[in-house]
């Protein structure tokens, strides 16, 4: 007995060291075992204290990543949402079935970086990240989170050029919600980049101050229902037919970072089309 | 051992257990090196230490180990192992710098190439158990080969450089 207690006395740390393996072993092997399913698991208080702080810090650094996701989210998102808009636009007759070719028309390309941007100028210009290789083409609608920006201008493999829409010969067709009349938009004045003009609205219509103005269905390079901006104050010339209006335009160009460029599959069809009609026309 | 040592072995201790959990855990480099850099936690205990409160020690490190990872014996199992192997490896490899009387477990210490030896022989051992235990199987083996050699280079890189700027 004795000689017993002198060999475990002896060789302790070999002992501790065997049952520390055996014990680790067995709660590898019984996964469920009461300590890891209770205790020593991520779940546990201290733990996930401790897991909270880390990813409080590393979500600062992946907000460049979570951009990027969220941007190209909502890039697919506001694409399906024209196609159904268009498949099944509210104004239209009950019968009307337009073609799913049309309805899906319009497509998100890509998202750019604009990396260029001027607003000051007669004719204003942005410069974005994407090119060709990226599939952009001359004649893109470019939109923003919150409205129009302008067209594709030219493009070579990494980089386009893109017309704002603060530009003197860039005509947008638009849409005055409340009172439902349809004028061009441009812009004449062009010493503030924040107010674009709206013309081509007969002065005897009714209008209202605050009306959002949007982009209509004739217009072939934009959906339908963009957002350009809202009626900021209107006025007649006495010997105009039409109104001067200003409109409030809803995108800030100064502080523009991310664009989606939309692409109408059916352009060329459409143009071609209309151009042969000029064509055919005797001068 | 003075207070003094003791309580600059415990920071350094909790030091390694706080940079793995908090960094090293997520670091991959080509999909196959891991860091288990909380090994120097167990490395660079005191030589002075006992075995039985470096093996118990070890253990406490390995639990909270698993606890993160959601492994519970894995990180247990390698490193008691390490604990238990350590005296040993001192013993034959740094027996005449023992002899010197004052020996500090550290780069500084000892010297690059007893500390290389030293660093590369127990990390070999912990990755090679750890990573053919979390394995389960002899499936894959060229793989967790890989990830093992890749491992102890990552490691060692890591311990060594953590020492190299470390006062």
């Amino acid at each position: 007995m004795l000689q017993l207690f002198e060999f475990i006395a002896r060789n302790r740390n070999f002992i501790l060291f065997v049952l520390l393996e055996v014990f680790g072993f067995w709660l590898l092997f019984n996964s469920n075992n009461y300590w890891s399913v209770e205790y020593l698991n991520t779940a546990n208080s201290a733990n996930a204290k401790v897991l909270e702080v880390s990813n409080s810090v590393k979500e600062y650094s992946n907000l460049r990543e979570v951009n990027a996701s969220l941007a190209q989210e909502n890039r697919l998102l506001n694409q399906q949402l024209v196609q159904l808009q268009q498949q099944k636009p509210t104004n239209a007759p009950n019968g009307y079935q337009p073609d799913s070719d049309f309805a899906a028309r319009y497509q998100w390309v890509t998202i750019a970086k604009v990396i260029d941007n001027s607003t000051h100028r007669a004719d204003n210009y942005l410069t974005i990240d994407k090119g060709t290789l990226h599939g952009v083409k001359v004649g893109m609608g470019v939109i923003s989170p919150t409205g129009v920006v302008g067209k594709v201008k030219i493009c070579n493999d990494k980089f386009s050029v893109i017309t704002s829409i603060l530009h003197s010969q860039f005509m947008v067709s638009t849409k005055l919600l409340r009172s439902n009349e349809i004028g061009t938009s441009k812009w004449e004045r062009s010493n503030d980049p924040s107010v674009i003009q709206l013309k081509d609205i007969s002065r005897y219509k009714p209008l209202v101050k605050g009306d959002t103005a949007v982009t209509t269905d004739q217009n072939a390079v934009f959906p339908a229902g963009l957002r350009i901006g809202r009626v900021k104050n209107f006025k007649v010339a006495p010997d105009g037919a039409f109104y001067d209006i200003d409109l409030q335009l809803s995108t800030d160009f100064s502080t523009l970072s991310y664009v989606y460029l939309v692409e109408n599959k059916l352009l060329n069809k459409q143009q071609s089309l209309q151009e042969a009609v000029n064509e055919k026309k005797p001068k | 051992m003075t207070p003094n040592d003791l309580i600059r072995s415990a920071l350094r201790w909790l030091l390694y257990v706080l940079l793995h959990v908090l960094v090293a855990r997520h670091l991959v480099l080509f999909d196959h090196a891991f860091c288990y850099i909380y090994l120097g936690a167990i490395l660079f205990l005191p030589f002075e230490l006992n075995l039985t409160a470096a093996l118990l020690i070890s253990f406490m490190t390995g639990a909270i180990m698993d606890s993160f990872d959601n492994t519970l014996g894995l990180h247990i199992i390698a490193s008691v192992l390490v604990a238990y192997l350590r005296p040993i490896l001192i013993r034959y490899q740094l027996a005449q710098k023992i002899s010197e009387n004052r020996l500090e477990l550290s780069l500084r210490g000892i010297g690059l190439p007893a500390f290389l030896s030293y660093v590369l022989v127990l990390v070999s051992i912990h990755h090679f158990v750890l990573l053919m235990v979390e394995a389960g199987s002899l499936g894959m083996l060229g793989f967790t080969f890989l990830k093992i050699l890749g491992s102890i280079i990552f490691t060692t890189v890591a311990l060594t450089l953590g020492q190299a700027f470390s006062r």
